[in-house]
């Protein structure tokens, strides 16, 4: 199919130069007059009883406006999976307990910063300390201290997946192994730490601006827990610098802006530190994870039985999504006729767990790639042709989840084994050196309505004027992936205008149509650029009449809407520019505007998304035997994402999934001590890789046309930072012998299996 | 914590930045790149009521070279300057390599290897090349001045043996003679931008038969302080050192050293290391002393 021009070019985020020259503004860059300081009182402790709070010294200290603590708050508690409402855990600030290091126990705002800071520090909490619970393994094992009371268990949600005779499947087996795996947490590292600023002009009706991937959620969750209708809270728009994952729930600190907020009259600003994030904030899920694989002996796929404890920490946050994602994901690259999954996410003491992108994901691939790179050696085969030979393909059926409606991965295979050199390299190995591979599938957006809204899942609204231009309204979120620019590409696109006439209006939960659930599981591109286009289309159908009126054309005329004209397709002189033609339609409508609303929620599309993107990766690494160090030389990726809307953007992608795979395998953990405290709390010790570690990379488009995405796109982000970890972590072996089971690959874990430190 | 007031003061000649070191003796901080200082002022780990920058004071950020004088580093000479300059990167490769790859590009354009080393972090890693290159540091008080050999200088963590009123002018690096070879090697978990878990540094010179006259080798980030590593120096002096001599060296180095488990790594791995950069740093110490002149 052929898209038009500007689906696929390359063209330069629109939001870039107000980003590299400082003029975007973000919500800590909000000042308004009488503005509070919001800080606040965290847990030093992991697991504790609140005995008592005093906050008579902090009240009293002069230029503090506010202070509460969890007795003042209304007890409605919140959490994203509101379809199943006792998954819904926690509240703004502690009540009778705290549950990590950093739990939120007060909150105070003052005339400045300073004064709020010393505020908090005059609080006084007796705390009765309980016995920690650090690990999954603790917190299932028998006579486990509860850490949420009203839980039957420490086990907060469980999810199964079963299908095929897996005991059948095994017994045919010719070959079986059985794996444990334990992989680690590391953190989004967002540059942006969290900030938001709340204010309540009227009473009962509070504004926020907050840097969040979900303003929809944010709006409804703020307005069950101030005890408000939805129409009483607004979400605006700032500017977001990254999010990953980290930024789609309701977080205390927007809870206790907008409660201060309408408690004193003034806007209340919070701003996190970097050190707040690393110490307390969101991270990828650590799991314990069992897995057991059987093959035919010429290395068809029979079985899998897949276990896996989520380490969720003290709350749920986006816990129960990563628990279903990490099964769908156990079995999602490669046919298995029978498949077992058993998850269970699992409170621990310690911050809790969430959304990163891939949630699930990253962890179910690890495992299921190393795996697969296990048994090739084991049997002989090549791992290129072993994937190949179980690789799924457009129309194949994973049961109860999905139907694959597109699937280029055996293709991403071919591809990535020419680019990489993969043959002549394995044949001709070199010490120290090594080349290994990854592969990935991902969503593009769920259909698995666990927020439980009312509304399509994604909306946009669009109007056009006179003088040639459009308006588009859409509460999606641009957080740095770049839909700002990709939706108005597509609009540009349908409407036939340049993209500069296009005002973006975004992630305005009062003015853009409901909803749109937000930013994460790659949904943007598919959903929100198929609401788009639906838009669009009714806006053409508005103006197409014009044309038949004012040409006289018969009615078997194609209209074609191109370089800001509306042309007869089978003459196409014949026409009016688009500004005649919408100020034609506004006189025949007696002024009435064009605006049209588009909408979309997938259907009949299976429980977990619409579309699946596929993708193999290779790395290439150079190993120091006498260090350790691990030096990734070169990263060859062939992704099947569709076809792409921005190329550019699709790159930046690529580029940045490879630095969070790479921080993921090699550098990057956020290290524990016995009482559940974090102890790299700065970017010296939280080793993320910086642009002067970037491999060079090479990379192959394998374009499939994917029916359900706008032009045939889909998720081209998420998926990526998948395969880097499991193919970095075969390159080690390749080149050293060691394999790692337990993550991260350290030079320490190298040599000691090198027997070079005992 | 609010950062308490606090001020500054911007002399011209080295007098006044001793009269004013003196006038406020109980509360008073040398401040030039600030990038260790600030740091500790903003976490409250430090209070100074006033502080002297040496930014503006004339002649102090001159780096010089004099055949048989050897280097003189000014106090506020800046770490990239240093990395930077010809000498330095010619005849003391290791100091050089230390200044281009420490921590970032702003901090190294704005901290200086004076303060490098007095701030006396275990990790410095401009201490260990200088100590292995024989430095001493030229402090100056109201009352004169003194020379004290960099491996007498520090106490242990962000501890010397500067007295209060005491600033260092300059670090002094004695000439390098023909037939010497050094190197400098680190090890993080980051290629760049990051904090030295090892650093091993080492200095050879050799006679015309190729016996080792002087050996230094120095180490930092496994000991409370950067340190000097004299059994291993009298294992290869007097020798012609061979690949079993280097290893014999290496594993007195291991000796010299007391690492601890941190977050940065292990001291077993540190330990390992000491071995690996010892070894490595020697070999090519030896390979430059033998090609001549450095």
């Amino acid at each position: 199919m052929k898209n038009p021009a500007i689906i696929g070019k390359s063209i330069p985020r629109m939001d870039a130069p107000a980003k590299v020259t400082g003029r975007a503004l973000y919500a800590d860059d909000l000042k308004m007059p009488a503005m509070l300081y919001g800080k606040i009182l965290r847990s030093p402790l992991a697991h504790a009883l609140i005995k008592r709070i005093d906050v008579s010294r902090a009240k009293a200290l002069p230029g503090v406006k506010d202070v509460i603590t969890g007795a003042d708050i209304p007890q409605v508690k919140y959490g994203n999976w509101r379809l199943v409402p006792q998954s819904q855990d926690e509240l703004a600030l502690a009540v009778d307990k705290v549950r990590f290091v950093g739990d939120e126990v007060a909150a105070v705002c003052a005339i400045d910063a300073d004064t709020a800071q010393h505020a908090i520090e005059l609080i006084e909490v007796e705390y009765e300390e309980l016995p920690l619970i650090l690990s999954v393994e603790e917190a299932t094992a028998e006579g486990a201290g509860l850490i949420h009371d009203e839980s039957k268990g420490n086990v907060s949600l469980v999810r199964k997946i079963d299908y095929g005779d897996l005991e059948e499947m095994f017994a045919k087996a010719d070959y079986i192994r059985e794996d444990t795996f334990k992989v680690h947490p590391v953190q989004h590292a967002y540059l942006e730490p969290c900030s938001c600023v709340a204010h309540s002009e009227e009473a009962n009706r509070v504004t926020l601006w907050t840097s969040t991937q979900t303003p929809y959620i944010v709006q409804c969750l703020l307005a069950s827990t101030l005890g408000l209708p939805e129409n009483n809270v607004r979400v605006m728009k700032v500017q977001v610098g990254g999010g990953f994952g980290g930024k789609m729930e309701l977080r205390p600190w927007e809870f206790c802006a907008s409660f201060m907020a309408m408690r004193t009259g003034r806007p209340v600003k919070f701003t996190l530190t970097r050190a707040d994030e690393l110490a307390f904030g969101r991270r990828r899920h650590p799991m314990s994870i069992y897995s057991k694989v059987g093959f035919t002996k010429d290395g068809k796929l029979l079985a899998k039985d897949f276990q896996v404890m989520l380490d969720g920490g003290a709350y749920n946050a986006m816990g129960p999504t990563a628990t279903f994602l990490c099964g769908t994901f156990g079995n999602m690259l490669y046919n298995y006729p029978a498949y077992r999954y058993f998850g269970r996410h699992v409170y621990t003491n310690k911050p809790p767990a969430s959304a990163m992108r891939g949630f699930g994901a990253p962890q179910a691939a690890f495992v299921a790639e190393t795996q697969m790179n296990m048994a090739a050696d084991d049997l002989g085969i090549d791992p290129i042709d072993l994937r190949i030979k179980n690789a799924m393909q457009t129309g194949d059926v994973i049961p109860d989840v999905a139907t694959i409606s597109s699937c280029g991965f055996k293709e991403c295979l071919e591809k990535v084994r020419e680019i990489s050199g993969w043959d002549a390299k394995r044949k001709d190995p070199k010490p120290g050196k090594g080349l290994g591979i990854g592969c990935f599938s991902f969503i593009s957006g769920g259909v698995f309505n666990w927020f439980n809204t009312k509304y399509n899942f994604s909306a946009a609204e669009v109007s056009v004027y006179e003088d040639g231009t459009a308006q588009l309204a859409t509460m999606a979120c641009d957080i740095g992936q770049g839909p700002d620019t990709a939706m108005r590409q597509i609009l540009a696109a349908e409407l036939g205008i340049p993209i500069e006439n296009i005002r973006l209006i975004a992630m305005d939960t009062a003015t853009t149509p409901k909803a749109d659930l937000g930013t994460w599981g790659s949904r943007v591109t598919l959903m929100n650029g198929n609401a788009v286009i639906d838009a669009a289309r009714k806006i053409k159908e508005m103006l197409i009449p014009v044309l038949f009126e004012e040409m006289d054309l018969n009615q078997i005329h194609d209209i074609g809407f191109e370089d800001g004209r509306v042309f007869v397709k089978a003459n196409p002189k014949k026409g009016l520019t688009f500004g005649e033609c919408v100020y034609k339609a506004l006189r025949g409508r007696r002024g009435e505007p064009l605006t049209a609303r588009g909408f979309y929620t997938p259907r009949n599309k299976g429980l977990v998304s619409p579309a699946f993107s596929f993708g193999a990766q290779v790395a290439e690494v150079d190993v120091d035997t006498g260090t350790g160090l691990i030096k990734v030389e070169k990263m060859y990726t062939a992704h099947d994402c569709g076809m792409p809307i921005n190329k550019m953007a699709v790159e930046g992608q690529l580029e940045g999934a490879i630095q969070m795979g790479l921080g993921y395998a090699l550098m990057e953990n956020l290290i524990m001590d016995d009482k559940g405290r974090t102890l790299n709390t700065t970017f010296l010790d939280y080793k993320m890789p910086t642009a002067e570690d970037m491999p060079p990379g090479e990379s192959a488009d394998v374009y499939t046309y994917e029916p359900e995405g706008p032009y045939g796109a889909k998720e081209a982000g998420e998926g990526l930072a998948i395969p880097t970890a499991p193919a970095i972590t075969h390159a080690v072996h390749q080149a050293t012998g060691y394999r790692c089971m337990e993550t991260p690959i350290t030079p320490e874990k190298v040599l000691r299996a090198l027997n070079k430190i005992k | 914590m609010a950062m308490p007031e606090f001020q500054v003061h911007q002399p011209k000649t080295v007098e006044d930045v001793l009269d004013l070191l003196g006038r406020h003796r109980s509360s008073v901080k040398l401040l030039c790149g600030g990038t260790d200082l600030l740091i500790k002022m903003r976490a409250g780990a430090q209070t100074p009521e006033h502080l002297v920058s040496l930014n503006r004071v004339a002649g102090l950020k001159t780096i010089s070279y004099a055949g048989g004088d050897g280097l003189v580093i000014g106090g506020a000479a800046r770490i990239s300057q240093v990395g930077k300059t010809a000498e330095v990167r010619r005849l003391y490769p290791g100091l050089a390599h230390a200044c281009s790859v420490m921590a970032t590009v702003q901090i190294r354009n704005m901290g200086t290897v004076a303060g490098n080393l007095v701030n006396a972090a275990p990790s410095a890693d401009t201490a260990a090349p200088l100590l292995a290159y024989g430095a001493s540091l030229v402090a100056v008080e109201r009352g004169g001045r003194r020379q004290i050999k960099l491996v007498d200088f520090f106490t242990g963590p962000g501890l010397t043996v500067l007295e209060p009123g005491e600033m260092v002018e300059a670090i002094r690096v004695p000439d390098v003679s023909p037939r010497s070879g050094s190197c400098y090697l680190r090890l993080s978990a980051r290629s760049k931008v990051d904090i030295a878990a090892v650093g091993v540094a080492g200095f050879l010179n050799l006679d015309l038969e190729g016996k080792v006259i002087r050996c230094r080798l120095a180490l930092g980030s496994v000991a409370p302080t950067p340190l000097r590593c004299p059994e291993a120096e009298q294992i290869l002096e007097g020798q012609t050192p061979d690949e079993k001599l280097i290893a014999q060296a290496a594993a007195a180095c291991v000796r010299a050293s007391r690492p601890i488990d941190d977050l940065r790594a292990t001291a077993a791995y540190r330990r390992a290391m000491v071995q690996v950069l010892a070894q490595r740093v020697l070999t090519q110490s030896l390979d430059m002393a033998k090609g001549g002149t450095p």
